[in-house]
């Protein structure tokens, strides 16, 4: 009598078993176990050190409307720029779109009741202030210098502050590896009955390709800042030509997991933008299969093209050739996304809510910071452009202008069903156009200035202001757009904190979107399901009833925010 | 719903035009604005770099022409309005595999034609034309200065006090190191960098075509004063740079003189190898060659009885080359001025050198 | 069920005790046994990292051992390292029979073969100690060294960790924290056990073997 396997699902009686509350401030927002507050945290944290690191690119850009350098030394720029870079890569960017939206977000979308491991989560999030203290206590000791890239042998005169510096990013790796290990374990294990892959939302597919790449790269990048540590403290070799080391060798093992970071990065505000744009569009994503099935793929591709970062930084001739080629391989996939979400449109009954502003406004810039990024994936273009602006253009065109925006479309998303109140649609408006005109006017110019021969990483530019005349007004031209982002980011923070007492009362679907967490209360219960669902169709067919049985409520598959907009006429928003 | 759209192939054919005077734009214009030099190439490598960026411009742009075209085209067309019932959908397409198919295939097809192209260039950048009968000059990084060496030429060149020369239509090779730490070598209106990486040696390949004075630029971050490191490029023709060069050589040649080598210790020696040998030499056989060859049995090796110079490897002979420099088939060994020694500096490291067995 | 005249596997046995009764603990135990795979997986990686490091170092050394003051490093002893494997697999071997006696239902079993395995565990270490104050390689003074006493410093914390989780699997499955059906903290501890056998494989054929 071999007993069923374990995904039996057909005793729902004990699934839906629903453990008592937690008491008490401590147990209920501190040291949380449920994913919806550690969502929260992860929320709040990367926000306070967005507005922390974006403040520090504002002195960048500030110092740089003077060629000669316009209010700081140059020790002072290195660690501005090293701490904006650092600080955005590994306690916002990471924190935002896989702890906060992941963690939210996916659970509910597939079923659960909690992701697999909640007191793994728990610690996952309390890992990240603690990293950020080491961080920023590192600027004690005058910080790193050396970029958030910290390439040894420069990093090394760093000190003290380059170690911490090593410190905080190992100990924030381990949150990510720890996540991704707990969200995979969930999406595998625990989706609700009849949930099979391809009834997921894209959301969930893409924090699953996400979570793989997180719990497999991140190790890599422990090794590296780990072996620069051990060479800062106790003087071992790893990276010391003198003494039979390589500083290539750093760039490899660093590289070989900063490329999978990029993704990282991008993949969930692709899941971002399938839903939004699904959901505003009232018409099915199209190529499903094919957006899930690139995710995939762009995750596993992102293992083996990291040395695109070092085409011209000591790699033997023969390995250029290999990374060049697949490098232009993981473009194929990402197109076929963009393809796809324009074809979305195509047909569709849209409604420009602000998350669908900024869904439309990704595929624009995310788009163009692709093709810079095919430019750069040809070794000889790269020769050129590598170390220049033209890549701090082409990195904020794809990271802002793509997992940024990706995000901030999640926000108004999302923030409904957390809050149970709509975020302001006016201020969402007037902070997308501030944000994309912003975005633009600061990293358009760079492709030039950078190709005519900017380099980046410079506190001051008297050369390339000789060589070049417009270099500073160019330079202060994107030192203006980009108070316009800065702007935005403050009203967004307005807006999250005025909406949650004067925002509309949201109900439990206003988008009329179809996925499983419009089916409980805005906020959800502590326990999310009364009962788990049952679910028995792919979540995108916007003429079909909800594919669900045995949802905590009944929804009208059209949005009853939607008929607030009809009222005004089209385009309008709130 | 009418067909595709109302208006779609008006907005297709108005990106179409659009992205055809990218093209030209691009193929006939000048993009002196944003590729330096490009209507002049300084060099062979240049005009075929500034050609792979015009066909990625040409095909990239038309590739954002279109996406941002239809995403604002379909948005406006598309948007939903004040007559419809509210609970209207959109059409429910899930795929369209004939179009999916072309959308994969056409840029599939697009990034071989570019990555042929790509390889190409690649070849020629790596692997030079011709550079055996060329030019090899050397190039040293230095916080925060560019160092120059030249065959036959014993002293260096420093990026701070003079412009490093290169003979107009010769093939040059470019040997590239660091003494500290990574620095990067770039000269924009060439497009050519590498890294200088302490403990590697790069190479780079190219046959100057245009004379000119031209900017050194370091790209990699590099330390405090990594804005400040750069330097210039003169290339002239080829009677002007061996004029040059065999000036630089009689004023080389006018160094020299005997070493003090008392006093010398080999604990300030080896300490003294560490910081400003070890970048090129190591200690051990001959044969483990870094940038120079391994010095631990320079006074007993039985398969290099003679120094380079083809000396006998006494105190006083080592102390020679310290002191002037060498150049010769092997490479070039900078003097005491260009490395730095001073003082005591030559007798303790011809005590630490020779103590080693 | 009582001991069976014929063999029965182990996982047969506890199959049939838990999985008709208790489906939500078959699923808990599932879920967890994929998390725990997958951190094995990325352990695993973070080895790699330093093994790749440790290959590159090597394959663009000059000279391998290295020199280092004008001497060059001594190979290391593969004898002593070879029984001090011994000993590990060892290890792994009575950690396999405790789990299979702890399936049976034979605590005191479970008990001596667990004891051997930490005597075992602790014994690699001590072996590992006495290595490490022989070789004649510093740290810091080698890409060798660097390399040597990273990787191994790291495995041998992982069998640091694995001994100190052993013994507390030792006492929670005496105090009744463990049933016969419910054991999986004893799995885990099992398969990380076997991990830290399969690390060394590598280590000792990339540093003794090689």
């Amino acid at each position: 009598m071999h007993a069923a396997t374990s995904t039996t699902h057909e005793v729902h009686d004990v699934h839906d078993h629903i453990h008592p509350p937690p008491e008490g401030f401590v147990r209920k927002y501190v040291f949380s176990l449920d994913h919806k507050v550690i969502g929260f945290q992860y929320f709040f944290t990367g926000l306070l050190i967005m507005l922390i690191a974006g403040s520090f690119a504002e002195l960048v850009r500030l110092q740089l409307t003077d060629p000669k350098g316009a209010i700081m030394s140059n020790t002072a720029y290195n660690e501005m720029f090293s701490m904006h870079g650092t600080a955005m890569v590994w306690l916002v960017l990471i924190p935002l779109v896989t702890g906060a939206l992941g963690n939210f977000v996916m659970p509910l979308q597939i079923g659960a009741r909690d992701v697999a491991f909640p007191w793994l989560n728990m610690v996952s999030f309390w890992i990240v202030p603690i990293a950020a203290i080491l961080l920023f206590s590192s600027m004690l000791w005058g910080g790193p210098h050396a970029g958030w890239t910290e390439y040894p042998p420069v990093s090394l005169l760093d000190g003290t502050a380059g170690a911490l510096w090593c410190a905080a990013i190992f100990t924030v790796g381990i949150s990510s590896t720890m996540t991704g290990l707990n969200f995979m374990t969930t999406i595998i294990m625990m989706r609700a009955p009849g949930m099979t892959w391809t009834r997921m939302p894209l959301f969930v597919w893409a924090t699953f390709a996400t979570a793989l790449m997180n719990m497999m790269a991140t190790v890599a990048l422990s090794a590296a800042v780990g072996a620069l540590f051990l060479q800062h403290v106790f003087h071992v070799p790893f990276f010391d030509p003198a003494r039979g080391g390589s500083p290539v060798l750093y760039e490899h093992m660093f590289w070989f997991y900063s490329h999978p970071a990029v993704y990282i990065f991008i993949i969930p505000a692709f899941g971002v933008i399938s839903e939004v744009i699904s959901t505003f569009a009232r018409k099915p994503i199209f190529g499903y299969k094919m957006i899930a099935f690139s995710s995939m793929a762009i995750a596993i591709l992102s293992f083996t093209v990291w040395a695109h970062h070092m085409f011209p930084s000591g790699l033997a001739p023969w390995l250029q050739l290999p990374f060049m080629i697949l490098t232009y391989a993981i473009g194929i996939p990402t197109g076929i996304k963009i393809f796809s979400w324009v074809a979305t449109l195509w047909g569709g009954r849209i409604y420009f809510s602000t998350a669908m502003l900024y869904a439309l406004g990704f595929l624009i810039t995310f788009t163009f910071g692709g093709i810079t990024g095919i430019f750069l994936a040809s070794v000889p273009v790269d020769l050129h452009a590598h170390g220049t602006t033209f890549i701090v253009a082409h990195f904020h065109y794809v990271v802002a202008g793509g997992s940024l925006m990706g995000f901030l479309a999640a926000i108004p998303y999302w923030y409904p069903k957390a809050t149970g109140r709509l975020m302001s649609e006016r201020l969402g408006h007037i902070g997308f156009w501030l944000f994309f005109i912003g975005l633009n006017g600061t990293f358009m110019p760079m492709h030039w200035l950078g190709l005519e021969g900017m380099p980046r990483r410079y506190a001051t530019y008297e050369y390339f202001a000789k060589a070049f005349p417009d270099a500073q007004f160019w330079n202060q031209f994107e030192t203006g757009f980009s108070f316009l982002m800065a702007a935005s980011i403050g009203l967004l923070v307005f807006n999250v904190v005025w909406s949650i007492k004067h925002g509309k009362v949201a109900g439990i679907n206003p988008w009329g979107a179809r996925t499983l967490e419009w089916t409980i209360d805005s906020p959800p219960p502590y326990y999310n399901f009364k009962k788990i669902p049952d679910v028995f169709d792919r979540p995108y067919d916007f003429d079909q009833p909800m594919p669900y049985r045995n949802t905590d409520n009944v929804v009208a598959p059209y949005p009853e925010y939607g008929a607030v907009v009809m009222a005004q006429p089209a385009g309008a928003g709130a | 719903m009418k067909g595709l759209g109302p208006g779609f192939w008006s907005v297709t054919l108005l990106l179409t035009v659009i992205s055809l005077v990218n093209a030209w734009y691009f193929l006939f214009g000048s993009i002196d604005w944003i590729m330096p030099g490009s209507t002049n190439p300084v060099a062979n490598v240049t005009y075929d770099i500034d050609g792979l960026f015009k066909f990625m411009a040409v095909f990239g742009g038309a590739i954002c022409i279109y996406v941002t075209g239809y995403v604002i085209y379909f948005a406006i067309a598309f948007r939903a309005r004040a007559g419809e019932p509210a609970d209207a959908v959109g059409a429910a397409i899930h795929d369209a595999p004939t179009l999916e198919f072309w959308w994969t295939a056409l840029p599939t097809l697009l990034l071989i034609v570019l990555t042929g192209l790509s390889i190409v260039v690649w070849y020629k950048i790596q692997f030079g034309v011709g550079s055996a009968t060329g030019l090899t000059t050397e190039v040293i990084g230095h916080q925060f200065y560019f160092e120059f060496r030249y065959p036959g030429l014993k002293t260096s060149i420093f990026s701070k006090t003079e412009p490093m020369h290169l003979p107009l239509g010769v093939p040059v090779r470019v040997l590239i190191t660091s003494s500290d730490v990574i620095h990067q070598f770039w000269v924009p209106e060439i497009r050519l960098k590498q890294a200088a990486v302490p403990g590697l040696v790069q190479n780079l390949n190219f046959t100057p075509l245009r004379s000119g004075t031209f900017d050194i630029v370091c790209s990699e971050f590099c330390g405090i004063d990594h804005s400040k490191m750069q330097g210039k490029l003169i290339i002239e023709p080829v009677a002007a740079f061996n004029k040059w060069l065999d000036g630089e050589k009689q004023a080389a040649a006018a160094g020299g003189g005997t070493v003090d080598l008392s006093g010398g210790t080999a604990a300030a020696g080896k300490a003294l190898f560490a910081q400003k040998c070890a970048a090129c030499h190591q200690i051990a056989p001959f044969d483990q060659k870094l940038v120079g060859p391994g010095l631990l049995h320079i006074t007993d090796d039985p398969a290099h009885p003679t120094l380079v110079t083809g000396q006998t490897p006494t105190a006083a002979h080592i102390a020679a080359i310290l002191q002037n420099g060498f150049s010769g088939p092997i490479g070039t060994m900078p003097n005491a001025q260009a490395n730095g020694l001073a003082g005591k500096d030559i007798a303790n490291l011809v005590a630490y050198l020779t103590s080693l067995k | 069920m009582a001991a069976a005249a014929v063999h029965v596997s182990g996982h047969d046995v506890v199959a049939a005790r838990y999985s008709d009764v208790d489906p939500v603990y078959a699923e808990t135990r599932s879920i967890r046994l994929v998390g725990f795979m997958l951190f094995l997986i990325s352990d695993c990686i973070l080895f790699s990292a330093f093994i790749f490091a440790y290959i590159y170092l090597r394959s663009s050394a000059p000279i391998w051992p290295p020199i280092v003051d004008g001497h060059q490093l001594p190979w290391f002893d593969t004898s002593f390292a070879a029984m001090n494997s011994i000993v590990l697999f060892g290890s792994g071997v009575t950690m396999h029979f405790a789990l299979e006696n702890w399936k049976h239902l034979n605590k005191q079993k479970f008990n001596r073969w667990l004891i051997a395995t930490i005597v075992l565990g602790i014994g690699f270490l001590l072996g590992q100690a006495h290595e490490y104050s022989v070789v004649n390689i510093t740290w810091a003074g080698s890409t060798m060294g660097a390399s040597f006493f990273t990787l191994t410093g790291l495995h041998g914390f992982h069998v640091f960790i694995g001994v100190c989780y052993l013994t507390i699997l030792g006492i929670q499955a005496n105090r009744g924290v463990y049933t016969g059906s419910k054991y999986f903290g004893l799995i885990a501890g099992t398969l990380y056990w076997h991990f830290v056998d399969v690390i060394w494989v590598a280590l000792f054929f990339l540093f003794y073997l090689w």
